[in-house]
């Protein structure tokens, strides 16, 4: 089968800053690779720059980025109340009518002129993602035939809704970033085999002095390190109790320390540290005796591999598939099923320096190999040609 | 032959049989009420996911949320940290226990009965469950082995 020549690159934002999603920038990096790779490609996206608001803040149009170009098209009028409504409910783990999905669905973000756009060009193939935007699944009906998904998926009850689902059966393929994503695809959307890849993002190299963030910072006890957007559903009240438990029996001090945005509960042990620059970050997780992951949705863990890069292990939730996927192909972290597993696996790490560095040295070595960019770029021109 | 995709596994140390072999630790020590700890109850509300996906942690969490239940009411030695005033302040502070005392006793008996009634009726719940699981899986096996005995005849 021949490479395609012209992409379309559908995504709800340009990851063109800090504020966008993993996804974003997953989907922005896949269009770079391919723009390099002497492809033509454009990134279609909205006018929103908040995805709270979806408020079109941005002129339309196209615009130069490096080899990308991209382009604007503005968001159509939703009733976000509607759309609140069901997206609640939902969340609940309530059962919606179709006409109530299709209502969900129908006041997500969505954009016409783009949906145009699409149907007026004739691109060889269109990658869109995350799954669960009105976006993704407006432009997969656009051409189904010719779109490539890039979901990002979770078990989530967003992810059982019947449009959703009907997504994946329709498309002409998915690249996922992990196995466990492209199995849950099948068990929920019924994807064949044939018809996923396997394609993740690559990690840049980077050396870091394990020090300079202590230093920096006046830390003078080890810490755990979480890295990320801080709430709820990623399990980090959750970390911070476990933390203050693990403090209070065994009599270790331990520091938590959590880069990101989002509220942190006031603990004397926990540092906030905010958003870091990528540099101070790469330090902090060079210098944590411990990388921990909580969240159990995960469709890759980015800052899971930034940290092995880093050459720190990590302590994941069993709960996530793809956390305890990566950490198992690595030999670079534990899985806690709960409170007394982590205290005995973080135990063990803190007074095991010699284990603590072999895995750190384990998990560099993994993303070197399996997440360099030759190694993606192989996987997802594969892909591409493939499927 | 073309190389596999991923790498299963990793040279050196043996991070999956580490893990196994903490877990059956922990496992241990959990049967053995090493973290039977009303600190960890709590701080497992955050994860009640567990109680849906491990039968075994359920029996620890009621274990856990036993020892946390009951608020405890005894009284207690009132000290005085700052030298200078204490035999003062810790007078004052005594009346002023004195004065409380008879409400806070009765606020928290009534929630410590609250507590205690909520926690027997989870433990309730979670017996009466696991009895009639373990009825159907007798009844299950029971059924199996009478189709088999009928293809086997």
């Amino acid at each position: 089968m021949a490479a395609p020549a012209s992409i379309a690159v559908v995504v709800p934002r340009h990851a063109d800053g800090v504020t966008a999603g993993g996804a974003e920038t997953l989907l922005r990096q896949l269009a770079l690779r391919c723009a390099g790779r002497g492809l033509r490609v454009r990134l279609l996206t909205t006018c929103a720059t908040s995805h709270f608001t979806w408020a079109n803040e941005r002129a339309p149009g196209v615009v130069r980025d490096g080899p990308l170009e991209v382009e604007y098209f503005p968001v159509d009028d939703r009733d976000a109340g509607v759309f609140l409504e069901h997206q609640q409910a939902l969340s609940r783990g309530a059962d919606l009518t179709r006409e109530q999905e299709e209502a969900w669905l129908a006041n997500s973000v969505h954009s016409r002129a783009l949906y145009d756009h699409l149907r007026a060009a004739d691109y060889d193939r269109v990658l869109a993602g995350p799954y669960l935007f009105g976006l993704t699944v407006g432009a997969a009906r656009v051409r189904p035939d010719r779109t490539v998904l890039v979901p990002c998926l979770h078990d989530e009850p967003f992810a059982y809704v019947s449009p959703i689902r009907e997504m994946f059966g329709a498309v002409r393929g998915c690249l996922f970033n992990s196995e466990p994503e492209r199995d849950l695809a099948a068990r929920i959307g019924g994807l064949p085999e044939a018809r996923g890849r396997v394609v993740g993002m690559g990690i840049e190299p980077f050396d870091a002095d394990p020090a300079a963030f202590a230093a920096r910072r006046g830390l003078d006890a080890p810490y755990v390190l979480y890295s990320g957007r801080r709430e709820a559903g990623k399990g980090v009240p959750m970390l911070a109790e476990y933390v203050r438990v693990f403090r209070e029996r065994t009599g270790r001090d331990v520091r938590l320390v959590m880069t990101g945005s989002g509220p942190v509960d006031p603990h004397p042990f926990v540092l906030d540290a905010g958003m870091l620059p990528e540099a101070e970050k790469r330090e902090a997780m060079a210098g944590a005796r411990v990388f921990c992951h909580p969240s159990r949705l995960e469709s890759l863990g980015i800052v899971l591999l930034e940290s092995f890069m880093a050459g720190t292990p990590a302590l994941v939730n069993e709960g996530s598939e793809v956390l305890q996927w990566q950490c198992r192909r690595s030999g670079a972290g534990f899985g806690f099923r709960h409170y007394p597993d982590f205290e005995a696996m973080l135990d063990r790490l803190l007074a095991d320096e010699p284990l603590r560095a072999r895995m750190g040295a384990q998990g560099r070595r993994f993303v070197q190999t399996e997440y360099s960019w030759a190694a993606i770029d192989a996987r997802l021109f594969q892909a591409l040609e493939t499927l | 032959m073309s190389e596999p995709l991923f790498q299963i596994g990793a040279d050196g140390v043996d991070a999956a049989a580490i893990e196994a072999e903490i877990r059956s630790s922990v496992d241990s020590r959990i049967t053995a009420g090493a973290f039977a700890d009303a600190r960890i109850g709590r701080a497992e509300r955050l994860t009640l996911v567990n109680l849906r996906r491990d039968g075994a942690f359920i029996t620890h969490y009621l274990r856990s949320l036993r020892d946390a239940v009951e608020v405890d009411i005894s009284d207690f030695e009132i000290r005085e940290r700052r030298a200078g005033l204490a035999p003062l302040l810790v007078r004052l502070k005594k009346a002023i226990w004195g004065l409380l005392r008879f409400y806070t006793y009765r606020l928290w008996s009534q929630q410590n009965q609250v507590n205690s009634m909520l926690a027997a009726g989870l433990e309730g719940i979670d017996e009466q469950y696991a009895a009639k699981i373990r009825r159907l899986e007798e009844r299950l096996a029971e059924l199996e082995r009478r189709g088999g005995g009928t293809q086997g005849g």
